[in-house]
Protein backbone atom coordinates (compact mmCIF):
# COMPACT_ATOMS: atom_id res chain seq x y z
CA UNK A 1 0.00 0.00 0.00
CA UNK A 2 1.00 3.28 -0.74
CA UNK A 3 0.64 7.29 0.23
CA UNK A 4 1.44 9.65 -2.57
CA UNK A 5 1.96 12.79 -2.79
CA UNK A 6 2.07 15.23 -6.02
CA UNK A 7 3.35 18.58 -5.96
CA UNK A 8 3.06 21.46 -7.72
CA UNK A 9 2.16 19.55 -11.20
CA UNK A 10 2.33 21.07 -14.12
CA UNK A 11 1.91 19.58 -18.11
CA UNK A 12 1.56 21.72 -21.63
CA UNK A 13 0.90 19.88 -24.52
CA UNK A 14 2.08 21.31 -27.22
CA UNK A 15 0.72 20.97 -30.83
CA UNK A 16 -0.18 22.51 -34.11
CA UNK A 17 -2.91 23.76 -32.58
CA UNK A 18 -1.12 24.51 -29.78
CA UNK A 19 2.09 26.17 -31.17
CA UNK A 20 2.15 28.15 -27.45
CA UNK A 21 0.71 25.52 -25.15
CA UNK A 22 -2.42 23.79 -24.18
CA UNK A 23 -2.24 24.10 -20.07
CA UNK A 24 -3.39 20.85 -18.68
CA UNK A 25 -2.70 20.84 -15.33
CA UNK A 26 -1.84 23.94 -13.34
CA UNK A 27 0.30 23.67 -10.06
CA UNK A 28 -1.90 20.28 -9.17
CA UNK A 29 -1.22 19.22 -5.94
CA UNK A 30 -2.84 16.28 -4.49
CA UNK A 31 -1.87 13.91 -1.83
CA UNK A 32 -3.71 10.39 -1.36
CA UNK A 33 -3.37 8.84 1.88
CA UNK A 34 -2.18 5.19 2.36
CA UNK A 35 -5.66 2.96 1.43
CA UNK A 36 -7.39 6.41 0.98
CA UNK A 37 -10.28 6.40 -1.72
CA UNK A 38 -9.61 9.39 -3.85
CA UNK A 39 -11.91 10.81 -6.64
CA UNK A 40 -10.66 13.26 -9.38
CA UNK A 41 -13.64 14.83 -10.60
CA UNK A 42 -13.98 17.68 -13.67
CA UNK A 43 -15.27 18.28 -16.73
CA UNK A 44 -13.49 16.72 -19.60
CA UNK A 45 -9.75 18.36 -20.73
CA UNK A 46 -9.48 19.24 -17.02
CA UNK A 47 -6.20 16.92 -17.36
CA UNK A 48 -7.39 14.09 -14.42
CA UNK A 49 -5.90 11.42 -16.86
CA UNK A 50 -2.61 13.67 -17.18
CA UNK A 51 -2.34 12.99 -13.41
CA UNK A 52 -2.86 9.01 -13.86
CA UNK A 53 -0.79 8.68 -16.40
CA UNK A 54 2.06 10.82 -14.51
CA UNK A 55 1.83 8.30 -11.44
CA UNK A 56 1.70 5.23 -14.20
CA UNK A 57 5.07 6.13 -16.23
CA UNK A 58 3.53 6.75 -19.07
CA UNK A 59 3.47 10.74 -19.36
CA UNK A 60 7.45 11.71 -18.49
CA UNK A 61 7.53 15.45 -19.45
CA UNK A 62 5.77 16.86 -17.00
CA UNK A 63 7.08 19.97 -14.22
CA UNK A 64 6.37 19.15 -10.57
CA UNK A 65 7.31 16.79 -7.66
CA UNK A 66 6.18 13.21 -7.62
CA UNK A 67 6.20 10.99 -4.54
CA UNK A 68 5.33 7.48 -3.47
CA UNK A 69 5.64 6.35 -0.22
CA UNK A 70 7.92 9.54 0.35
CA UNK A 71 10.65 8.11 -2.80
CA UNK A 72 10.11 10.37 -5.48
CA UNK A 73 8.90 9.23 -8.99
CA UNK A 74 12.04 7.96 -10.77
CA UNK A 75 11.93 10.45 -14.01
CA UNK A 76 12.60 7.27 -16.31
CA UNK A 77 9.08 6.50 -14.87
CA UNK A 78 9.99 2.83 -14.06
CA UNK A 79 9.42 2.80 -9.65
CA UNK A 80 9.95 0.11 -7.75
CA UNK A 81 6.10 -0.07 -7.23
CA UNK A 82 3.59 -2.54 -8.70
CA UNK A 83 0.63 -0.29 -10.43
CA UNK A 84 -2.77 -0.81 -11.12
CA UNK A 85 -4.64 0.44 -14.67
CA UNK A 86 -7.92 0.35 -15.14
CA UNK A 87 -8.66 2.27 -18.13
CA UNK A 88 -11.66 3.77 -19.76
CA UNK A 89 -11.70 1.16 -22.29
CA UNK A 90 -10.55 -2.68 -21.16
CA UNK A 91 -7.86 -2.59 -22.70
CA UNK A 92 -7.48 -6.34 -23.32
CA UNK A 93 -5.08 -8.12 -25.21
CA UNK A 94 -7.54 -9.47 -28.21
CA UNK A 95 -5.54 -12.67 -29.58
CA UNK A 96 -5.00 -13.99 -25.44
CA UNK A 97 -7.85 -15.83 -23.83
CA UNK A 98 -9.27 -13.99 -20.43
CA UNK A 99 -7.16 -16.40 -18.47
CA UNK A 100 -3.79 -15.46 -20.51
CA UNK A 101 -4.60 -11.60 -20.46
CA UNK A 102 -4.24 -11.90 -16.58
CA UNK A 103 -0.90 -14.56 -16.69
CA UNK A 104 0.54 -11.78 -19.07
CA UNK A 105 0.35 -9.05 -16.81
CA UNK A 106 1.69 -11.15 -13.63
CA UNK A 107 4.57 -12.45 -15.78
CA UNK A 108 5.44 -9.11 -16.90
CA UNK A 109 6.11 -8.23 -13.14
CA UNK A 110 7.65 -11.63 -12.46
CA UNK A 111 5.23 -13.17 -10.53
CA UNK A 112 6.65 -17.49 -10.34
CA UNK A 113 4.17 -19.75 -11.88
CA UNK A 114 2.73 -21.15 -9.13
CA UNK A 115 1.46 -18.26 -7.85
CA UNK A 116 0.74 -16.61 -10.51
CA UNK A 117 -1.90 -19.82 -11.66
CA UNK A 118 -3.42 -19.27 -8.22
CA UNK A 119 -3.93 -15.70 -8.42
CA UNK A 120 -5.35 -15.76 -11.72
CA UNK A 121 -8.11 -18.50 -10.86
CA UNK A 122 -8.65 -15.90 -7.61
CA UNK A 123 -9.51 -13.23 -9.04
CA UNK A 124 -11.35 -14.80 -12.37
CA UNK A 125 -14.06 -15.86 -9.43
CA UNK A 126 -14.33 -13.13 -6.98
CA UNK A 127 -15.04 -10.96 -10.10
CA UNK A 128 -17.35 -13.75 -11.30
CA UNK A 129 -15.42 -14.73 -14.84
CA UNK A 130 -14.51 -18.47 -13.69
CA UNK A 131 -16.55 -19.71 -16.20
CA UNK A 132 -14.85 -17.56 -19.16
CA UNK A 133 -11.28 -17.88 -18.20
CA UNK A 134 -10.76 -19.79 -22.00
CA UNK A 135 -12.54 -16.68 -23.47
CA UNK A 136 -11.04 -14.56 -25.81
CA UNK A 137 -12.47 -10.95 -25.32
CA UNK A 138 -14.53 -10.48 -28.24
CA UNK A 139 -16.67 -13.12 -27.25
CA UNK A 140 -17.34 -10.98 -23.82
CA UNK A 141 -19.77 -8.45 -23.12
CA UNK A 142 -18.75 -4.78 -22.80
CA UNK A 143 -19.21 -5.04 -18.77
CA UNK A 144 -17.59 -8.53 -18.58
CA UNK A 145 -14.78 -7.37 -20.21
CA UNK A 146 -14.19 -4.53 -17.99
CA UNK A 147 -14.79 -6.80 -14.91
CA UNK A 148 -11.32 -9.05 -16.71
CA UNK A 149 -9.43 -5.38 -16.62
CA UNK A 150 -10.40 -4.61 -12.95
CA UNK A 151 -9.44 -8.89 -12.39
CA UNK A 152 -6.17 -8.20 -14.12
CA UNK A 153 -5.52 -4.75 -12.28
CA UNK A 154 -6.41 -6.50 -8.39
CA UNK A 155 -4.58 -9.71 -9.33
CA UNK A 156 -1.18 -7.66 -9.71
CA UNK A 157 -1.51 -6.75 -5.60
CA UNK A 158 -1.29 -2.99 -6.72
CA UNK A 159 0.30 -0.83 -4.27
CA UNK A 160 -1.47 2.11 -5.72
CA UNK A 161 -4.66 1.32 -8.05
CA UNK A 162 -5.53 3.86 -11.06
CA UNK A 163 -8.94 3.78 -12.64
CA UNK A 164 -9.61 6.09 -15.17
CA UNK A 165 -13.40 6.49 -15.93
CA UNK A 166 -13.59 2.62 -15.56
CA UNK A 167 -17.33 2.77 -15.98
CA UNK A 168 -18.32 5.57 -18.69
CA UNK A 169 -18.51 3.06 -21.63
CA UNK A 170 -20.88 1.33 -19.98
CA UNK A 171 -24.99 0.92 -20.08
CA UNK A 172 -26.00 2.62 -16.61
CA UNK A 173 -27.38 -0.70 -15.07
CA UNK A 174 -23.83 -2.77 -15.83
CA UNK A 175 -21.99 0.23 -14.29
CA UNK A 176 -24.12 0.21 -11.51
CA UNK A 177 -23.29 -3.33 -10.82
CA UNK A 178 -19.82 -3.39 -11.22
CA UNK A 179 -19.00 -0.39 -8.71
CA UNK A 180 -20.63 -2.13 -6.15
CA UNK A 181 -18.71 -4.88 -6.72
CA UNK A 182 -15.67 -2.90 -7.00
CA UNK A 183 -16.06 -1.43 -3.56
CA UNK A 184 -16.96 -4.56 -2.28
CA UNK A 185 -13.21 -5.73 -3.75
CA UNK A 186 -11.70 -2.83 -2.30
CA UNK A 187 -12.87 -2.93 1.36
CA UNK A 188 -11.59 -6.45 1.31
CA UNK A 189 -8.14 -5.45 0.10
CA UNK A 190 -7.82 -2.01 0.80
CA UNK A 191 -5.90 -0.33 -2.11
CA UNK A 192 -5.13 3.14 -2.18
CA UNK A 193 -7.26 3.78 -5.40
CA UNK A 194 -7.15 7.16 -7.50
CA UNK A 195 -10.49 7.09 -9.43
CA UNK A 196 -11.22 9.61 -12.17
CA UNK A 197 -14.72 10.54 -13.42
CA UNK A 198 -16.89 13.01 -15.20
CA UNK A 199 -19.89 11.93 -12.75
CA UNK A 200 -20.89 13.50 -9.81
CA UNK A 201 -22.94 10.70 -8.76
CA UNK A 202 -20.39 8.17 -9.25
CA UNK A 203 -17.61 10.04 -7.77
CA UNK A 204 -19.98 10.71 -4.37
CA UNK A 205 -21.08 6.79 -4.22
CA UNK A 206 -17.21 5.59 -4.49
CA UNK A 207 -14.78 7.93 -2.59
CA UNK A 208 -13.46 8.55 0.61
CA UNK A 209 -12.39 12.16 -0.48
CA UNK A 210 -13.12 14.00 -3.80
CA UNK A 211 -11.40 16.75 -5.41
CA UNK A 212 -12.95 18.99 -7.70
CA UNK A 213 -11.18 19.90 -10.87
CA UNK A 214 -11.68 22.84 -13.24
CA UNK A 215 -11.14 22.83 -16.99
CA UNK A 216 -8.11 24.12 -19.41
CA UNK A 217 -5.95 24.46 -17.41
CA UNK A 218 -6.97 22.00 -14.40
CA UNK A 219 -6.74 23.07 -11.27
CA UNK A 220 -7.97 22.00 -7.85
CA UNK A 221 -11.36 23.62 -6.89
CA UNK A 222 -13.13 22.55 -4.22
CA UNK A 223 -12.57 19.49 -1.55
CA UNK A 224 -15.25 17.04 -0.78
CA UNK A 225 -14.62 14.87 2.06
CA UNK A 226 -17.27 11.93 1.94
CA UNK A 227 -18.15 10.92 5.09
CA UNK A 228 -20.93 8.19 4.14
CA UNK A 229 -20.58 4.79 5.79
CA UNK A 230 -19.97 1.52 3.55
CA UNK A 231 -21.08 -0.21 2.41
CA UNK A 232 -22.64 2.24 0.40
CA UNK A 233 -26.26 2.30 -0.92
CA UNK A 234 -27.94 3.94 -4.20
CA UNK A 235 -31.35 4.80 -2.69
CA UNK A 236 -29.35 6.88 0.54
CA UNK A 237 -31.03 10.16 0.72
CA UNK A 238 -28.01 11.80 2.16
CA UNK A 239 -25.85 10.14 -1.18
CA UNK A 240 -28.76 11.90 -3.30
CA UNK A 241 -28.18 15.37 -1.33
CA UNK A 242 -24.33 15.23 -1.30
CA UNK A 243 -24.39 14.31 -5.14
CA UNK A 244 -26.79 17.40 -5.72
CA UNK A 245 -23.72 19.46 -3.71
CA UNK A 246 -21.26 18.39 -5.67
CA UNK A 247 -22.79 18.53 -9.36
CA UNK A 248 -22.93 22.12 -8.27
CA UNK A 249 -19.66 22.63 -7.49
CA UNK A 250 -18.67 21.02 -10.46
CA UNK A 251 -20.68 23.50 -12.88
CA UNK A 252 -20.29 26.79 -11.36
CA UNK A 253 -18.78 29.18 -13.48
CA UNK A 254 -15.28 30.08 -11.72
CA UNK A 255 -14.37 33.77 -10.77
CA UNK A 256 -11.76 34.97 -13.26
CA UNK A 257 -8.65 36.47 -10.81
CA UNK B 1 -22.75 -27.84 -27.26
CA UNK B 2 -24.50 -26.20 -29.46
CA UNK B 3 -21.53 -24.15 -31.04
CA UNK B 4 -19.81 -27.30 -32.08
CA UNK B 5 -23.21 -28.77 -33.40
CA UNK B 6 -23.33 -25.82 -35.94
CA UNK B 7 -19.49 -25.57 -37.11
CA UNK B 8 -18.95 -28.88 -38.30
CA UNK B 9 -21.89 -29.64 -41.20
CA UNK B 10 -20.98 -26.01 -42.19
CA UNK B 11 -17.52 -27.00 -42.69
CA UNK B 12 -18.51 -30.35 -44.79
CA UNK B 13 -20.56 -28.26 -46.64
CA UNK B 14 -17.64 -25.78 -47.31
CA UNK B 15 -15.75 -28.15 -48.60
CA UNK B 16 -18.58 -30.02 -51.30
CA UNK B 17 -19.03 -26.27 -52.49
CA UNK B 18 -15.62 -26.18 -53.03
CA UNK B 19 -15.38 -30.03 -54.74
CA UNK B 20 -18.10 -29.31 -57.07
CA UNK B 21 -16.51 -25.95 -58.45
CA UNK B 22 -13.82 -28.13 -59.31
CA UNK B 23 -15.16 -30.42 -61.22
CA UNK B 24 -17.76 -27.98 -63.18
CA UNK B 25 -14.58 -26.22 -64.28
CA UNK B 26 -12.98 -29.26 -65.75
CA UNK B 27 -16.53 -30.10 -66.99
CA UNK B 28 -16.21 -26.58 -68.80
CA UNK B 29 -12.70 -26.95 -70.09
CA UNK B 30 -13.04 -30.57 -71.62
CA UNK B 31 -17.07 -29.08 -73.11
CA UNK B 32 -14.97 -25.41 -74.58
CA UNK B 33 -12.32 -28.39 -75.80
CA UNK B 34 -14.53 -30.43 -77.85
CA UNK B 35 -16.75 -27.27 -79.07
CA UNK B 36 -13.63 -25.46 -80.56
CA UNK B 37 -10.74 -27.99 -81.43
CA UNK B 38 -8.36 -30.07 -79.36
CA UNK B 39 -5.43 -28.37 -81.11
CA UNK B 40 -6.43 -25.21 -79.80
CA UNK B 41 -7.74 -25.90 -76.38
CA UNK B 42 -6.23 -29.24 -75.03
CA UNK B 43 -8.89 -30.73 -72.77
CA UNK B 44 -7.81 -32.08 -69.25
CA UNK B 45 -7.14 -35.71 -70.10
CA UNK B 46 -4.23 -34.86 -73.09
CA UNK B 47 -3.24 -31.87 -70.83
CA UNK B 48 -3.05 -34.17 -67.94
CA UNK B 49 -0.72 -36.44 -70.35
CA UNK B 50 1.52 -34.09 -71.88
CA UNK B 51 2.54 -32.68 -67.81
CA UNK B 52 3.12 -37.35 -67.30
CA UNK B 53 5.68 -36.85 -69.90
CA UNK B 54 7.29 -34.08 -68.58
CA UNK B 55 7.40 -35.55 -64.92
CA UNK B 56 8.55 -38.44 -66.68
CA UNK B 57 11.33 -37.53 -68.71
CA UNK B 58 12.94 -35.55 -65.68
CA UNK B 59 12.03 -32.01 -67.12
CA UNK B 60 9.64 -31.25 -64.31
CA UNK B 61 11.89 -31.65 -61.64
CA UNK B 62 14.77 -29.78 -63.35
CA UNK B 63 13.32 -26.66 -64.60
CA UNK B 64 10.90 -26.36 -61.57
CA UNK B 65 13.22 -26.91 -58.64
CA UNK B 66 15.64 -23.97 -60.53
CA UNK B 67 11.98 -21.54 -60.75
CA UNK B 68 11.51 -22.24 -57.35
CA UNK B 69 14.99 -21.49 -56.04
CA UNK B 70 14.77 -18.10 -58.19
CA UNK B 71 11.43 -17.51 -56.45
CA UNK B 72 12.42 -18.06 -52.80
CA UNK B 73 15.58 -15.97 -52.84
CA UNK B 74 13.59 -13.45 -54.52
CA UNK B 75 10.74 -13.86 -51.90
CA UNK B 76 13.16 -13.63 -49.15
CA UNK B 77 14.64 -10.35 -50.24
CA UNK B 78 11.55 -9.21 -51.51
CA UNK B 79 10.21 -9.49 -47.89
CA UNK B 80 13.14 -8.88 -45.84
CA UNK B 81 13.49 -4.67 -48.26
CA UNK B 82 9.99 -4.47 -47.38
CA UNK B 83 9.43 -5.25 -44.24
CA UNK B 84 12.74 -2.85 -42.96
CA UNK B 85 11.14 0.30 -45.37
CA UNK B 86 7.55 -0.57 -44.45
CA UNK B 87 8.50 -0.91 -40.88
CA UNK B 88 10.31 2.98 -41.60
CA UNK B 89 7.37 4.51 -42.93
CA UNK B 90 5.38 3.11 -40.09
CA UNK B 91 6.98 4.19 -37.34
CA UNK B 92 8.54 8.30 -37.98
CA UNK B 93 6.34 10.54 -40.19
CA UNK B 94 9.54 11.73 -41.94
CA UNK B 95 10.22 8.19 -42.98
CA UNK B 96 6.82 8.25 -44.59
CA UNK B 97 7.11 11.77 -46.14
CA UNK B 98 10.77 10.90 -47.60
CA UNK B 99 9.53 7.63 -49.27
CA UNK B 100 5.66 7.25 -49.99
CA UNK B 101 6.12 9.00 -53.50
CA UNK B 102 9.15 6.09 -53.60
CA UNK B 103 7.47 3.39 -53.15
CA UNK B 104 4.47 4.27 -55.00
CA UNK B 105 6.45 5.27 -57.93
CA UNK B 106 8.14 1.55 -57.96
CA UNK B 107 4.39 0.22 -57.55
CA UNK B 108 3.11 1.92 -61.01
CA UNK B 109 6.52 0.78 -62.96
CA UNK B 110 5.66 -2.27 -64.77
CA UNK B 111 7.66 -5.20 -63.84
CA UNK B 112 9.32 -5.45 -67.37
CA UNK B 113 10.89 -2.25 -66.53
CA UNK B 114 13.13 -4.00 -63.82
CA UNK B 115 13.65 -7.05 -65.78
CA UNK B 116 15.22 -5.38 -68.97
CA UNK B 117 17.18 -2.80 -66.67
CA UNK B 118 18.62 -5.95 -64.42
CA UNK B 119 19.45 -7.73 -66.96
CA UNK B 120 21.14 -4.53 -68.57
CA UNK B 121 22.86 -4.12 -65.71
CA UNK B 122 24.14 -7.21 -64.51
CA UNK B 123 24.40 -9.61 -67.39
CA UNK B 124 21.96 -12.53 -67.77
CA UNK B 125 22.72 -13.96 -65.04
CA UNK B 126 21.05 -15.59 -61.91
CA UNK B 127 21.66 -12.23 -60.03
CA UNK B 128 19.99 -9.87 -61.80
CA UNK B 129 16.94 -12.53 -62.49
CA UNK B 130 16.90 -12.22 -58.35
CA UNK B 131 17.14 -8.59 -58.16
CA UNK B 132 14.42 -7.89 -60.74
CA UNK B 133 11.89 -10.61 -59.40
CA UNK B 134 12.28 -8.98 -56.04
CA UNK B 135 12.67 -4.91 -57.52
CA UNK B 136 8.88 -5.35 -58.79
CA UNK B 137 7.99 -7.09 -55.58
CA UNK B 138 8.83 -5.57 -52.53
CA UNK B 139 6.51 -2.22 -53.43
CA UNK B 140 3.56 -3.93 -52.43
CA UNK B 141 5.02 -5.48 -49.28
CA UNK B 142 6.27 -2.35 -47.95
CA UNK B 143 3.01 -0.82 -48.76
CA UNK B 144 0.96 -3.74 -46.32
CA UNK B 145 3.87 -3.33 -43.71
CA UNK B 146 3.75 0.31 -43.61
CA UNK B 147 -0.12 0.08 -42.69
CA UNK B 148 -0.10 -2.27 -40.37
CA UNK B 149 2.69 -0.85 -38.48
CA UNK B 150 0.58 2.65 -38.79
CA UNK B 151 -2.20 0.53 -37.14
CA UNK B 152 -0.35 -0.48 -34.32
CA UNK B 153 -2.92 0.26 -31.24
CA UNK B 154 -0.16 2.55 -29.09
CA UNK B 155 -3.33 1.72 -25.79
CA UNK B 156 -2.10 -1.63 -25.94
CA UNK B 157 1.69 -0.94 -25.71
CA UNK B 158 0.81 1.89 -23.06
CA UNK B 159 -0.73 -1.15 -20.89
CA UNK B 160 1.96 -3.01 -21.14
CA UNK B 161 3.86 -0.71 -19.70
CA UNK B 162 1.87 -0.09 -16.93
CA UNK B 163 2.33 -3.36 -15.71
CA UNK B 164 5.85 -3.42 -16.28
CA UNK B 165 6.47 -5.63 -19.64
CA UNK B 166 9.87 -4.93 -20.81
CA UNK B 167 10.70 -3.40 -24.22
CA UNK B 168 11.16 -7.18 -25.92
CA UNK B 169 8.24 -8.21 -24.07
CA UNK B 170 6.21 -5.18 -25.10
CA UNK B 171 7.60 -5.72 -28.84
CA UNK B 172 7.22 -9.50 -28.79
CA UNK B 173 3.97 -9.94 -27.16
CA UNK B 174 1.88 -6.63 -27.98
CA UNK B 175 3.28 -4.94 -31.45
CA UNK B 176 4.29 -8.29 -33.59
CA UNK B 177 0.89 -9.81 -33.07
CA UNK B 178 -1.00 -6.50 -34.05
CA UNK B 179 1.41 -7.06 -37.21
CA UNK B 180 0.90 -10.19 -37.93
CA UNK B 181 -2.38 -10.28 -40.12
CA UNK B 182 -0.67 -7.47 -42.27
CA UNK B 183 2.79 -9.84 -42.54
CA UNK B 184 0.60 -12.31 -43.66
CA UNK B 185 -1.65 -10.00 -46.26
CA UNK B 186 2.01 -8.84 -47.73
CA UNK B 187 3.28 -12.81 -47.75
CA UNK B 188 0.42 -13.82 -49.94
CA UNK B 189 0.29 -10.96 -52.19
CA UNK B 190 4.25 -11.00 -52.48
CA UNK B 191 4.09 -14.47 -53.44
CA UNK B 192 1.27 -13.92 -56.28
CA UNK B 193 3.70 -11.18 -57.73
CA UNK B 194 6.74 -12.73 -57.77
CA UNK B 195 5.04 -16.24 -59.60
CA UNK B 196 3.92 -13.70 -62.14
CA UNK B 197 7.56 -12.14 -62.61
CA UNK B 198 9.23 -15.36 -62.22
CA UNK B 199 8.40 -16.93 -65.16
CA UNK B 200 8.86 -13.58 -67.15
CA UNK B 201 12.22 -13.17 -66.28
CA UNK B 202 13.04 -16.90 -67.56
CA UNK B 203 11.15 -16.51 -70.67
CA UNK B 204 13.19 -13.21 -71.35
CA UNK B 205 16.68 -14.21 -69.72
CA UNK B 206 17.67 -17.41 -68.32
CA UNK B 207 17.48 -20.68 -70.51
CA UNK B 208 15.92 -23.20 -67.87
CA UNK B 209 12.94 -23.25 -65.60
CA UNK B 210 9.59 -23.12 -65.95
CA UNK B 211 8.77 -20.10 -67.76
CA UNK B 212 11.38 -20.48 -70.09
CA UNK B 213 9.98 -24.07 -70.85
CA UNK B 214 6.63 -22.34 -71.44
CA UNK B 215 8.59 -20.06 -74.51
CA UNK B 216 9.85 -23.56 -75.78
CA UNK B 217 6.56 -24.61 -76.31
CA UNK B 218 5.29 -21.80 -77.54
CA UNK B 219 8.11 -22.04 -80.19
CA UNK B 220 7.18 -25.16 -81.23
CA UNK B 221 3.37 -24.41 -81.38
CA UNK B 222 2.37 -27.33 -79.03
CA UNK B 223 -0.13 -26.01 -76.92
CA UNK B 224 -0.87 -29.37 -74.73
CA UNK B 225 2.83 -28.67 -73.15
CA UNK B 226 1.90 -24.84 -72.70
CA UNK B 227 -0.88 -26.05 -71.07
CA UNK B 228 0.74 -28.48 -69.22
CA UNK B 229 3.45 -26.34 -67.44
CA UNK B 230 0.40 -23.85 -66.70
CA UNK B 231 -1.40 -26.44 -65.07
CA UNK B 232 1.68 -27.44 -63.09
CA UNK B 233 1.98 -24.00 -61.94
CA UNK B 234 -1.60 -23.57 -60.84
CA UNK B 235 -0.98 -26.95 -58.74
CA UNK B 236 2.21 -25.82 -57.47
CA UNK B 237 0.77 -22.64 -55.86
CA UNK B 238 -2.72 -24.20 -54.97
CA UNK B 239 -0.31 -26.60 -52.87
CA UNK B 240 1.43 -23.78 -51.43
CA UNK B 241 -1.82 -22.26 -50.64
CA UNK B 242 -3.16 -25.11 -48.99
CA UNK B 243 0.23 -26.79 -47.43
CA UNK B 244 1.78 -23.34 -46.29
CA UNK B 245 -0.33 -20.62 -45.89
CA UNK B 246 -3.73 -21.04 -44.81
CA UNK B 247 -2.95 -23.64 -42.04
CA UNK B 248 -0.49 -20.89 -40.72
CA UNK B 249 -2.82 -18.59 -40.78
CA UNK B 250 -5.47 -20.65 -39.29
CA UNK B 251 -3.23 -21.40 -36.70
CA UNK B 252 -2.14 -17.74 -36.23
CA UNK B 253 -5.11 -16.20 -36.14
CA UNK B 254 -7.99 -18.73 -34.39
CA UNK B 255 -8.85 -16.02 -31.86
CA UNK B 256 -10.71 -13.87 -34.55
CA UNK B 257 -14.17 -14.02 -34.81
CA UNK B 258 -14.24 -14.10 -38.24
CA UNK B 259 -12.17 -16.96 -39.41
CA UNK B 260 -14.06 -18.90 -37.07
CA UNK B 261 -17.27 -19.15 -38.88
Amino acid sequence: MAAITLQGLSKTYRSHAHPRGLVALDDVSVSVADREFLCLLGPSGCGKTTVLNVLAGLDRDYRGDVAIDGRPLPKNGVGPFRIGYVFQEPRLLPWLTVRRNLHFALESFGVPREEREARVRTWLRRVGLAEFAEAHPHELSGGMQQRAAIARAFAVEPQLLLMDEPFSGLDELTARGLREQLLALWQETRRTVIFVTHNCFEACFVADRILVLSARPGRVRHEVRVDLPRPRSYDSAQLFELSVAVTRLVTEVPEEG
Amino acid sequence: MPGDGGTRPWRTHGFVVRLTSVVVLLIAWQVVSVLISEKYVPGPAPTFAALAVQVASGAVLQHLSITMVRMLASFALAMATGIVIGTVMGLYRRGEQALDLWVMVMLTIPGLCYIIVSFMWLGLNERAAVLAIAWTTFPSIAINVWQGVKAIDQRLIDMARVFRASPWRRTARVVIPQVLPYLMAAARFGLGVVWKVTVLVELLGRSDGVGYMLNYSFQMFNMADVFAWTLLFTLVMLAIELAVLKPVEVRLFRWRPELRA
